[in-house]
């Protein structure tokens, strides 16, 4: 690390530190604190403290059922997209044309997700009819894909290539090796990708907005229609609730990896 | 005139100490070098004579100014990483010109000249378009040589510049460091962790071991007469034995063999035996020697064998001629030459 | 069974899901972009540029997005330095500060900004206590609320691109920079700046390809006056069911964003 940074300049980049921290937490804690308000009406700074906008929430059946909607979705998009990503990352990290696939694989990263998000809606409408929770689930899987297979990738990047030929001359046999050499190694990469896979799922509002079914609402499109016509605090209550389902899968992620993995990085 | 003078220069990372109160003074166009092993503050003197890091207590003074508190770009030096540090966005020759453009030295014309003599001089001149992943890594290392030098600094710090070279490269680039230092006499501070590097190259070696000095003077002092065996192990390979001296000008080895030692050298008590591997002459076992040992391991290193011998319940190492040829487990009569003993 | 087929076989459901979810309907969305009632015609993007309305709603997202993607790079280069230069623990906590919002639904972060911006927040509130502004003052509806929405919506992924590139640079290069007359700052410009440019070009096209794409942040704080393309589109497909026409407008947005990113593409694909 560089010493002899001028003090004045230290200075300024703590100052800086503190205020990009603020700038990029303040709307969170904003919310957490509506969350907690007794005003009747959204406003900041909050008055006094009560859980009944988080009593109201739990108690408003479009919230709850939103609720089990999203983790539902987010649960078996994070399943298929680890399955059929992992496999892909696999694939790729033996590849010899490795790069112009990889390019395919990411390129849903590319293309704008409003872009997709149309295209979706108009190819099911005119194949299948009015879309469903697996137009969902089918277009989540194709965003999240390239989270895994990325994480994947990275992991067996780092990895040693002889490991594999090391355990095929220890008499493993194909699928052997792939069970006991090659998804061991991949594992973190495969937790990483699972996690962001599900948290993008769970958080995803332009997808889910474009091929929303009547009635049938993932909760950030929920919170979004509330937010479009009639914010209240229990609004506030339930995105509290988002944040702090994020702190707790952050954490676990940490304790499961490290997150000095990512910082590192 | 001294150039640089260190006074009691203490370092602490966090709460560990690793600098105990260094002084140092180094004259105008004396080529110094820091020896130590990886750990023992070496590098670290050296980032804070260049004013990268800074110091806990103590003062750096250079040309009798005192610096401790400026950061290195006012301090007139120049210094050359183990790894280089070229930058890689910028020609060879841009590399070189680097430090002239930021000192603001000269006219764009009177730079360029520069450039092309500290180039030349490394002979360089022909490459000074390429960038630094076109170059090899002798090239490179040319090229960070060139920019070190190509401001005439005060002072010339070289952070084990040889150490990513292969053996030939390293004799050849040790050669062109005494000859550029001969022609410029540029103050210079080598470190090194490679005793026949700082052996061969500087006017004066300062030892360092721990975060001190453990001793410093010329090559020749410093290798025939270490005054710690810190000092005579790290310099040449030696052998150490635990002995007793006295009565009499006489050492008793652990197994009750006895040596005769010089009168002056006859204080009695407990010492270190230090027998270096070209003070030691190997004989058939029924020639007279002064010890008598046993061939452990031979190993054929082409010009000559080594010898691991097994001498008073220790493990020695002694160079031997092709001529002599003795079997693992044969007796072998030794001839001490050069005797020094060292407290225990 | 050969490493070929095996390799193969392990691609499989990855090209099918691909071929089937994102391709199709990608095509599908081209396709009718270009039919009319008569087969092909170029109608949906004619009545674009028809009047000014959409080309000014063009404009202004181009616009936004570019300033958002300026300021971005203002703030994440300062941020994502000091973040690579410090030691790890604090840099772990710095980690945390920019991925806790990067993790948050956008919903809930403009939430967020709802509430800062809106008529009874801090912020007026502030303003109108010191008799700066009139009591319905708001900040909510306008551009600049947009902006400073989508800066901290879009931060994160500035910072984290950033990041992975400053943190490649050797920390020796600037201090041989040091070494050789350049001060602190002097050093930051020709050795820091030069060297993590990459990096911030790379940084910038992600943000500006989001910025340009997103609708969720602008539709809300930028309320239904200050149309963004992308809220247009979302407004052709939900509300006037004009499916022909979202097309041809997404298809311009994604002219404008590919007209950025091709040529980047093909500059980092020669350099390496």
């Amino acid at each position: 690390m560089v010493r002899a940074v001028p003090a004045w300049l230290r200075g300024l980049a703590w100052a800086f530190v503190v205020l990009a921290g603020l700038f990029l937490l303040g709307p969170l804690a904003v919310v957490v604190g509506v969350s907690v308000s007794e005003n009747q009406f959204i406003a900041f700074p909050p008055e006094g403290f009560t859980l009944r906008w988080y009593e109201k929430a739990l108690g408003t059946r479009e919230y709850v059922e939103a609720f089990w909607l999203s983790l539902r979705l987010a649960v078996v998009v994070t399943v298929t997209a680890t399955l059929i990503g992992g496999a892909a990352a696999i694939a790729l990290s033996r590849g010899r044309q490795a790069g112009a696939m990889e390019t395919v694989f990411l390129s849903p990263l590319l293309i704008p997700t409003i872009i997709f998000a149309i295209g979706m809606l108009m190819l099911w409408s005119s194949t299948f009819g009015p879309t469903s929770f697996a137009t969902l689930w089918l277009a989540h899987t194709v965003v999240t894909l390239p989270y895994v297979i990325r994480t994947t990738l990275a992991v067996l990047a780092e990895a040693d290539p002889f490991l594999e030929e090391a355990a095929r001359t220890m008499g493993a046999g194909r699928l052997r090796c792939l069970w006991h050499v090659v998804l061991p190694q991949c594992r973190p990469g495969l937790i990483a990708g699972a996690f962001f896979a599900f948290n993008i799922s769970f958080d995803e509002a332009v997808l889910s907005l474009f091929l929303r079914s009547p009635g049938h609402n993932t909760l950030p499109v929920q919170i979004y229609g509330q937010l479009e016509f009639s914010p209240d605090p229990t609004v506030a209550a339930v995105s509290t609730l988002m944040i702090l389902l994020t702190i707790a899968l952050i954490m676990i992620l940490d304790r499961l990896l490290g997150l000095n993995r990512f910082a590192k990085a | 005139m001294s150039d640089l003078s260190l006074s009691q220069i203490h370092k602490s990372f966090g709460r560990t100490e690793v600098l105990h109160g260094i002084d140092l003074d180094i004259r105008s166009g004396e080529f110094v070098s820091l020896l130590g092993a990886s750990g023992c503050g070496k590098t670290t003197l050296l980032r804070i004579i260049a004013g990268l890091e800074t110091v806990t207590r103590g003062t750096v003074r250079i040309g009798g100014r005192d610096v401790t508190g400026l950061p290195p770009e006012h301090r007139d030096i120049a210094m050359m990483f183990q790894s280089y540090a070229l930058l890689p966005h910028l020609s060879a020759f841009e590399n070189v010109r680097f430090p002239l453009r930021m000192r603001r030295r000269g006219s764009r014309a009177e730079q360029a000249e520069r450039v092309e003599r500290a180039l030349e001089t490394v002979r360089l001149a022909d490459l000074g378009h390429r960038r630094p992943s076109q170059l090899s890594g002798g090239q490179q290392q040319r090229v960070a040589l060139a920019r070190a030098i190509v401001s005439n600094p005060q002072i010339l710090l070289l952070d084990e510049p040889l150490s990513n070279l292969d053996a030939r490269l390293r004799e050849e680039m040790q050669v062109e460091l005494i000859e550029i230092h001969r022609r410029l006499g540029l103050t210079t501070i080598f470190v090194t962790h490679d005793q026949d590097e700082a052996l061969s190259l500087s006017d004066r070696v300062v030892l360092m071991n721990a975060g001190r000095v453990e001793q410093q003077g010329s090559p020749r002092e410093i290798y025939a007469a270490p005054a710690t065996s810190f000092a005579s192990s790290f310099l040449g390979s030696a052998n150490l034995l635990p002995v007793t001296v006295g009565p009499g000008p006489v050492a008793r080895l652990a197994d009750g063999q006895q040596l005769a030692i010089p009168a002056g050298q006859a204080t009695p008590g407990e010492r270190l035996l230090v027998l270096r591997q070209e003070d030691v002459e190997m004989l058939p076992a029924e020639k007279a020697g002064d010890l008598k040992a046993r061939v452990a391991i031979r190993v054929y290193l082409g010009a000559r064998h080594r010898y691991m011998l097994d001498l008073a319940g220790q493990r020695i190492s002694v160079m031997a001629a092709n001529s002599l040829l003795l079997e693992p487990g044969e007796e072998v009569a030794l001839k001490v030459g050069r005797i020094l003993l060292l407290a225990r | 069974m050969t490493a070929r087929r095996e390799t193969l076989l392990l691609f499989a459901p990855g090209l099918a899901l691909l071929a089937l979810g994102f391709l199709l309907p990608i095509l599908r969305m081209l396709m009718l972009s270009v039919v009319g009632p008569d087969g092909i015609t170029a109608v949906h993007f004619a009545r674009f540029f028809q009047d000014s309305y959409y080309p000014s709603i063009l404009w202004r997202t181009v616009r936004l997005s570019l300033i958002i993607t300026v300021l971005t790079a203002a703030i994440g280069f300062p941020l994502a330095y000091i973040m690579s230069r410090v030691g790890l623990r604090l840099r772990l906590w710095l980690v945390v500060m920019v991925i806790l919002p990067l993790m948050t639904s956008v919903v809930v972060r403009t939430f967020g900004w709802m509430v800062l911006l809106g008529r009874s927040g801090p912020i007026a509130s502030t303003l109108r206590d010191h008799g700066l502004v009139g009591r319905g003052f708001s900040l909510m509806h306008t551009e600049t609320a947009i902006v400073l929405g989508m800066v901290q919506v879009l931060l994160p992924f500035m910072v984290l691109t950033l990041l992975g590139s400053l943190a490649r640079l050797d920390p020796r290069l600037e201090e041989a920079a040091r070494t050789m007359g350049c001060s602190f700052l002097q050093s930051f410009r020709h050795v820091v700046l030069p060297l993590s440019l990459p990096g911030l070009v790379a940084g910038s096209l992600l943000v500006f390809t989001l910025s340009a794409s997103s609708f969720v942040t602008p539709s809300l704080l930028g309320g239904a006056r200050i149309e963004v393309l992308a809220a247009s589109i979302y407004k052709s497909v939900t509300q006037t069911l004009d499916w022909n026409f979202a097309a041809a407008q997404a298809v311009i947005l994604f002219a404008g964003v590919a007209l950025v990113l091709i040529p980047y593409l093909r500059l980092t694909a020669r350099h390496g």
